[in-house]
């Protein structure tokens, strides 16, 4: 812990009180009339879908400076983020249908909003193997993925607004009850520190496998030059 | 009679029985009492919260692992490099 910094420490310390605070907030905030105690799951699942898409801009911000620039520690925040945006989808894609199950009486419909969801979370899935089974080409391959993948951010977004959709509009967080704000607010200041915790955690594994791999080539190197 | 005019007759009389009987099926019936929530949306909201923060959890814990073990790594290696130096 001590090597990962003071900032670190504090932002998880922050995160662990928030998570014992939250939940408390969450179930005093008031009750939707139509939906009931079901909307509750709002206050999780939309932080955990804007964490799927800064996610997935990360991801591809790094993947270009790792394309053009050939930016090493671009690659790690893209190989970092790209798994956090699978971690969130996955969270999406079982708190949103869980919603569905008692707002629309089935979990799943092959809306846009759903439908482009699970392609978004297929692709990030798409980028992780790409990049594990991919070869030689496999980082440039991945890379080439993720921009993909930012592509359908804002077509997961607007679908709702563009096409006739079950699932709620994106007017549903500006409008928001007063009473609701804070218990919404909190929550997701709470998942985008532990958004940026998991990757500071996730990007220092990909450092100290590349320090590995440098190493491995150094001993490879200097046994080569002996013999 | 002959068994042809008889079916006619007991259709025409059982028809009116048969379309009342499905008007009778399809009209709304009231609920006395309390209604009862056939999916509570309690267990809904406790799998959403649970499962997600299981997978923050565990995704934190699959990390950690795998620094400690690649750090170990690290080390392992620096001191095979120092020793292959000294020779």
């Amino acid at each position: 812990m001590r090597a990962l910094g003071a900032g670190f420490v504090a932002a998880t310390v922050v995160a662990a009180v928030g998570f014992l605070f939250v939940p408390g907030m969450i179930l005093s905030a008031p009750l939707e009339p139509v939906m009931g105690f079901v909307q509750k799951i709002f206050y999780f699942h939309v932080p955990c879908a804007t964490m799927l898409f800064l996610s997935t801009f990360a991801c591809a911000a790094g993947s270009i400076a790792y394309l053009f620039k050939g930016s090493e520690r671009g690659d790690w925040i893209a190989a970092a983020s790209g798994e956090l945006g699978v971690l969130f989808g996955a969270c999406v894609l079982v708190s949103g249908p869980l919603w569905g199950r008692k707002a629309w009486g089935v979990y799943w419909q092959w809306d846009a909003r759903l439908t482009s969801s699970l392609l978004l979370f297929l692709i990030l899935i798409g980028y992780m193997l790409a990049r594990r089974y991919g070869g030689p080409a496999g980082k440039k391959l991945s890379a080439a993925l993720a921009l993909f993948a930012a592509v359908d951010v804002p077509l997961v977004y607007k679908s709702v607004d563009i096409w006739r959709t079950v699932h709620p509009q994106t007017t549903v967080v500006p409008k928001l009850d007063p009473k609701m704000r804070p218990a919404f607010w909190t929550s997701f200041l709470l998942m985008t520190i532990v958004w940026g915790i998991l990757l500071a955690l996730r990007y220092r594994l990909e450092a100290a496998r590349s320090e590995a791999s440098t190493l491995a080539l150094e001993i490879e190197d200097h046994l080569e030059a002996r013999s | 009679m002959n068994p042809a005019k008889l079916a006619a007759f007991v259709v025409t009389a059982l028809a009116p029985l048969a379309l009342s009987a499905t008007a009778f099926a399809q009209e709304f019936e009231k609920v006395t009492g309390k209604v009862a929530d056939e999916v509570p949306a309690g267990p809904f909201v406790g799998i959403a919260y649970g499962f997600i923060w299981i997978a923050i959890l565990g995704y934190v814990l699959f990390v950690a692992r795998g620094i400690a073990r690649v750090r170990g790594d690290v080390a392992d290696l620096r001191r095979k490099l120092d020793s292959a130096g000294k020779r």
